[in-house]
């Protein structure tokens, strides 16, 4: 691979009309990140380059954007997979910009929020103080695995068509986590998550196009959580209420 | 009504429909030739027969119901107010309603007043 050239898209919300495309010679290396070649434009071409970026190790999915029309993770993604000598970086679908690629998720987490992606239990004053161990078997814990791994990086957000044309929709990301917790074993929330997914806007405008599941870094399934989402909300009964939360037991102190 | 219960019909009218039209269309030119099928006497006497009329009935309904919710849903998308959400909701049941009216009252016009076989 040789030396390549990054198109950035530059736009500031308060001052341009549209966005428009930077253009910057990367100089490449071996092991070279979408990441890297971003932060090589921006110390020696371009100071005013914003991003957004922390952990590089895809951990932190703070590094969301579109690279050459796809969403991924700068940090994580090779500029030698892209096989291309020209590489465009614009920011994520679906989220207002802030400014160049940094866009305001504060929307994303508030969807997120709402679905109360939490163990929620009638017991409080166990949770508080607990008194021993809610445990979990391995198959149990199998069913909401992979969706642990969500870093909340909106990737699957910005894929979504439905979040492009619904603004209610609460997208991928919630969805899938709201499955996660239901469940969950150890969770009693169930009844009280179906009421704010069975609505107009709800779980059910999941048309499965699967770009979510397409363009998660972690691996992440969430097109198929939000379908069996779809099932338990249209037999209107958590798992707990079918006795799966039976199963769930206390060590002995 | 909630959303899964209107998703539910969505589904069941979904896969109904598959199975009445499939069979709709096997009568009407794989079974019996399109010309048999399309032919004054056959047509009559399809509306002389209970089944024949109750499966018209059924395959009206059950496609009608598929299609307008089918065009709620894509409408529920294009606005977030709750006023557009009820006002689609409205439509769609007198969409409902007229069109099925309308069909029955085809159905019935050829069974009562039709002319004789």
């Amino acid at each position: 691979m040789k030396d390549f050239t990054l198109a950035v898209q530059r736009f500031d919300p308060s001052t341009d009309q549209k966005p428009s495309l930077d253009e910057f010679p990367v100089l490449f290396r071996e092991g070279m990140t979408v990441l890297d070649a971003i932060l090589q434009a921006r110390d020696y071409a371009d100071h005013s380059i914003a991003l957004r970026y922390s952990c590089r190790q895809a951990s932190c999915g703070s590094c969301g954007m579109k690279i050459n029309g796809r969403p991924r993770l700068a940090c994580y993604t090779q500029i030698a997979e892209l096989k291309s000598e020209r590489v465009v970086v614009q920011p994520m679908d679906n989220f207002p910009i802030i400014r160049d690629l940094v866009t305001d998720l504060s929307g994303f987490f508030e969807m997120h929020s709402a679905l109360l992606p939490r163990i929620l239990r009638s017991d409080e004053s166990e949770m508080e103080n607990p008194t021993a161990e809610y445990l979990m078997s391995p198959e149990q814990l199998d069913r909401i695995h992979q969706f642990t791994y969500c870093i909340k990086c909106g990737l699957c957000t910005s894929s979504c068509p439905t979040v492009g044309t619904d603004s209610d929709f609460p997208g991928p990301q919630a969805l899938a986590q709201a499955y996660r917790y239901t469940m969950d074993v150890r969770d009693e929330g169930g009844a009280e998550r179906f009421q704010l997914l069975d609505t107009q806007h709800g779980v059910f405008r999941c048309h499965y196009a699967g770009s979510c599941s397409a363009v998660c870094p972690k691996g992440v399934d969430p097109a198929l959580g939000i379908q069996l989402l779809k099932r338990h909300v249209m037999s209107a009964r958590p798992p707990r209420a079918k006795g799966e939360g039976a199963k769930v037991w206390k060590k002995e102190p | 009504m909630r959303e899964s219960r209107l998703m539910l019909i969505q589904y069941v009218t979904a896969a109904a429909a598959v199975v009445l039209v499939a069979l709709h269309l096997l009568l009407q030119g794989v079974l019996v030739p399109y010309e048999t099928a399309i032919s004054f006497g056959t047509v009559l006497a399809s509306y002389r027969s209970i089944f024949s009329i109750l499966f018209l009935e059924v395959l009206l309904v059950v496609v009608l119901v598929h299609g307008f919710n089918g065009v709620r849903i894509i409408l529920q998308e294009l606005r977030q107010t709750l006023a557009w959400g009820r006002w689609v909701d409205l439509g769609t049941v007198l969409a409902i309603v007229i069109s099925v009216g309308y069909g029955t009252r085809t159905i019935l016009l050829a069974v009562l007043v039709g002319p004789s076989a």
